[in-house]
């Protein structure tokens, strides 16, 4: 039972850290929150729907181009739209929201309002430790350690990686020391779609893809940041994994509604003690 | 002057429902007078500094209480309707020092969840509020064994309120809280270096705002008389938001002249019901890249506050 | 005289980095005092642990014999301390009259109906006096923004004094001004406290203000109190030069 409930925590856990990966890290950088973020999540799934539930392509390169048109997506929205609101947190984050529901419409217009499922990749069970890891679940899981072991890697020894480290910390001191920010707030934003749009991808097969379906996992990556600490890296992997297994063993033991409401009571909590979460910076 | 032809026109709009006596323009113009309220509530806490995502769940929470205790308890309406307020400013009051912590961001995913979290349990919670299918019959609004049955009747209720809620905030707005607002907003170190409890304040705002959403939230559940957690979501934070947008986010005039402005639309796009969205969501991004200030600040050409 | 500041043994770490270690000294009333270090001393570390900004990891700050170590800054404004800025913090869009009503206004607790009183008399009573003390009052109708640096710092002290504080925290005072806006700031200091009977605990890099202006002064160097005395004390202490040395600086 424990096992189980562990198991199912953490592999649901990783899809959080992802998704809130990218959120925070827009944040960290652009001081901008992204309300479209969960509509990017369901670009990525709704382009595995298309290329891979009716033309047949290959699962993983279908969630490699759902992730990549995210990517490109974000770069042309920032460009366009946000570059001009960095530091305005407001006025970001309203923009983020028109995107948000204009991506949602379309959706709907494109797709109506019903949900459509995608054939599962991946079917069958393994055992570990006498708890049951389906196996479409595991890929995920384990694609998704994949993708943060590469954005860690990235942000350690790449030099644009370094660079957006460094514009997080310190925007002006970045500036003098020649780190274009132009190519960082693209940058930044392009990889936190790409990660939403993976995250979705990779999802697609889970549940039922629909115009809303981006809601709740964005929900929970706003309950994963706080918790954790907005602009926080570690923050974002330790939040995840924890909402996720206090998510599955309060599901398991009440239901899923009730088991939200707690993980609200306790990023609540935690949030009283320690208000820019367990991790995070004090904001300026 | 300019603002003065802008208060005579509103006002002449205002009477304009009874020169024409139908029941159609009755009822949009009712919708405009229950929005107002909230959209003023949420400009005030704009004008601090914080982006409230929770007013459409004091909404929804004034409107539940005030519907529960006339259908359950049979608590008289204008009992009813202040208690909705008063249940929507206590949880303003102990969910505020919570939220309000750190200025900005913290709070608006804070009150994010909160409003999704609140309109779960409106939908989960089927026994008590009725669940997604809604809650039914609720009574009309009566005083002193006068009923009010006609939608000429809620248009006089929902405009006193919605005329109290804005001349309230207005006051606010002008006097030296107000001034003490927006000094915490530009200046919070400062402000606070001089003796300003800055949690203090916005918790304050926090629960007077949140009063005036629950009270809205009655209003408009004695006007439709029926509930559903589908009017306290995320459209309804939308809306509230392009109100404040369009009409100009920083006067509390703005979401006045916003609602009147954005609550005809849907009937307007009624054919298009996919449309309405979309179109909302381009109307903000081109407010937000070319009238930042909204169509008030259309009225004043020179600098500074008229 | 009384004991108007009491910091005993204040000790302020930033996880392993301590950053203030073991000060403990007196400011007595109406009196001005002043710190100093090298760069990097800790010394505004712990300007910021008295104003209120950080909680200290141990010792006390006492006003007036009560506790205020570990009080927010607003609490700690209320209870008669008030600061100014090294970087001028001032509400720019306003003007001068507005930026000191404001403080004001700020600084008394009103209930709430008082807030909406029309009138603005009893809330502008000292600004005309606080203006003039300045030397702004010709500044009155000018917004803040627009003023030199030199008068944006003053306005910056009116506003602190608006509080009407028993002590003045002044942070770098002189910083960024010229000799002359200098020596306008040194007079000023010391009518603060001969005018307004206000004590003064100000942290400086510029030694001829300090020496000039100061009753005591306390040396801070890496965290820990090197020498307290009064400037002449200061001035022939071994400690002291030694930690000096190698920096430009003039005992004058």
């Amino acid at each position: 039972m424990i096992q189980q409930m562990a198991v199912n925590g953490l592999l649901a856990g990783f899809i959080y850290v992802i998704m809130a990966l990218g959120f925070s890290l827009i944040f960290g950088i652009m001081r901008i929150v992204n309300f479209a973020h969960g509509e990017f999540y369901m670009v990525g799934a709704v382009v595995v729907l298309f290329l891979f539930g009716s033309m047949g392509v290959p699962f993983f390169v279908a969630v490699l181009i759902g992730g990549v048109v995210c990517a490109v997506l974000g770069v042309v929205l920032e460009r366009l739209l946000f570059r001009r609101l960095v530091g305005d947190e407001l006025g970001g984050m309203i923009m983020s929201l028109a995107v948000g529901i204009i991506l949602q419409s379309v959706a709907l217009i494109m797709f109506g309002p019903s949900e459509q499922t995608v054939q599962r990749p991946f079917s069958g069970t393994w055992g570990l430790f006498g708890a049951v890891v389906p196996w479409d679940r595991t890929v995920v899981a384990f694609c998704a350690m994949v993708v943060l072991l590469a954005f860690y890697l990235f942000l350690k020894y790449a030099r644009l990686g370094l660079a957006m480290q460094a514009v997080a910390q310190d925007p002006d001191t970045a500036s003098l020391m020649g780190v274009e920010s132009g190519v960082v707030y693209a940058a930044s934003f392009g990889i936190a779609c790409l990660l939403a749009g993976l995250a979705g991808a990779l999802m697609a097969p889970v549940y039922t893809i629909g115009p809303y379906m981006g809601e709740l996992p964005m929900l929970k990556a706003f309950v994963v940041v706080i918790l954790g600490g907005l602009g926080s890296l570690p923050g974002a992997l330790l939040g995840g994994l924890l909402i996720g297994l206090s998510e599955s063993v309060l599901s398991t033991l009440l239901d899923a509604t009730a088991a939200l409401i707690a993980s609200f009571a306790i990023v609540l909590l935690v949030v009283l003690t320690r208000p820019t979460g367990l991790m995070g910076r004090r904001t300026r | 002057m300019r603002k003065a032809i802008l208060f005579a026109v509103i006002l002449v709009l205002a009477a304009l429902p009874f020169l024409f006596g139908s029941r159609y323009i009755f009822h949009i113009a009712t919708m405009i007078a229950v929005m107002v309220p909230l959209a003023c509530s949420l400009n005030l806490m704009l004008q601090i500094g914080q982006m409230s995502m929770a007013h459409p769940a004091f909404m929804g929470l004034g409107g539940y209480t005030c519907a529960l205790l006339m259908m359950k308890l049979g608590v008289p309406p204008l009992g009813s309707l202040m208690a909705g307020g008063v249940v929507a400013a206590i949880f303003a009051v102990i969910f505020g020092p919570v939220f309000l912590r750190i200025k900005g961001v913290y709070f608006v995913l804070l009150t994010y969840a909160f409003g999704q979290i609140v309109n779960l349990v409106f939908q989960e919670w089927t026994s008590l509020f009725g669940g997604n299918s809604g809650l039914y019959g609720i009574p009309k609004f009566s005083i002193l064994g006068w009923r009010l049955t006609q939608v000429s009747q809620y248009y006089v209720l929902a405009m006193s309120f919605a005329s109290m809620a804005f001349l309230a905030l207005r006051a606010v707005e002008r006097s030296d809280m107000g001034a003490m607002y927006r000094a915490l907003n530009e200046d919070e170190m400062l402000s606070r270096s001089l003796g300003a409890d800055a949690l203090a304040w916005r918790i304050g705002a926090f629960t007077f705002t949140a009063f005036i959403a629950g009270v809205s939230g009655g209003i408009y559940a004695l006007y439709i008389g029926f509930l559903s957690p589908d009017a306290f979501g995320w459209r309804l934070t939308v809306d509230l938001l392009l109100m404040n947008v369009v009409g100009g986010a920083n006067v509390i005039l703005g979401p006045l002249v916003g609602a009147i402005a954005i609550v005809p639309l849907p009937e307007l796009l009624r054919d298009a019901k996919q449309f309405q969205l979309l179109i909302y969501g381009c109307c903000l991004i081109v407010f937000l890249l070319f009238l930042k200030n909204g169509l008030v600040s259309l009225l004043a050409p020179r600098r500074g506050k008229a | 005289m009384v004991d108007l500041l009491d910091v005993q043994r204040l000790t302020k770490r930033f996880g392993g980095l301590v950053a203030v270690s073991d000060v403990s000294f007196t400011v007595k009333q109406g009196e001005i005092f002043g710190i100093i270090g090298p760069n990097g001393a800790g010394k505004t570390t712990l300007f910021n642990v008295i104003a209120g900004h950080f909680r200290p990891s141990g010792g006390t700050v006492m006003l007036d014999r009560v506790e205020i170590s570990g009080h927010t800054s607003d609490d700690i404004s209320r209870l008669g301390i008030a600061r100014t800025f090294q970087a001028v913090h001032l509400f720019r869009k306003e003007t001068v009259a507005e930026n000191l009503r404001r403080a004001a206004v700020i600084a008394k607790r009103y209930t709430p109906l008082a807030y909406f009183r029309p009138s603005k008399q009893p809330k502008t009573a000292g600004v005309a006096d606080v203006a003039a003390f300045l030397g702004l009052t010709g500044m009155l109708g000018s917004v803040a923004g627009s003023l030199s640096y030199g008068q944006q710092k003053m306005l910056g002290i009116g506003m602190a004094m608006m509080v009407r504080p028993k002590l003045m925290l002044m942070d770098e005072p002189a910083a960024g001004l010229n000799s002359s806006e200098k020596l306008v700031v040194r007079g000023l200091i010391r009518r603060l406290r001969e005018e307004n009977g206000i004590s003064v605990l100000l942290v400086e890099h510029d030694m001829p203000l300090v020496m000039g202006v100061c009753d005591r002064i306390l040396v801070v160097n890496q965290g820990k109190p090197i020498a307290l005395g009064t400037p002449a004390d200061i001035k022939s202490d071994a400690g002291v030069i030694e930690a000096y040395l190698g920096e430009d600086y003039e005992f004058a």
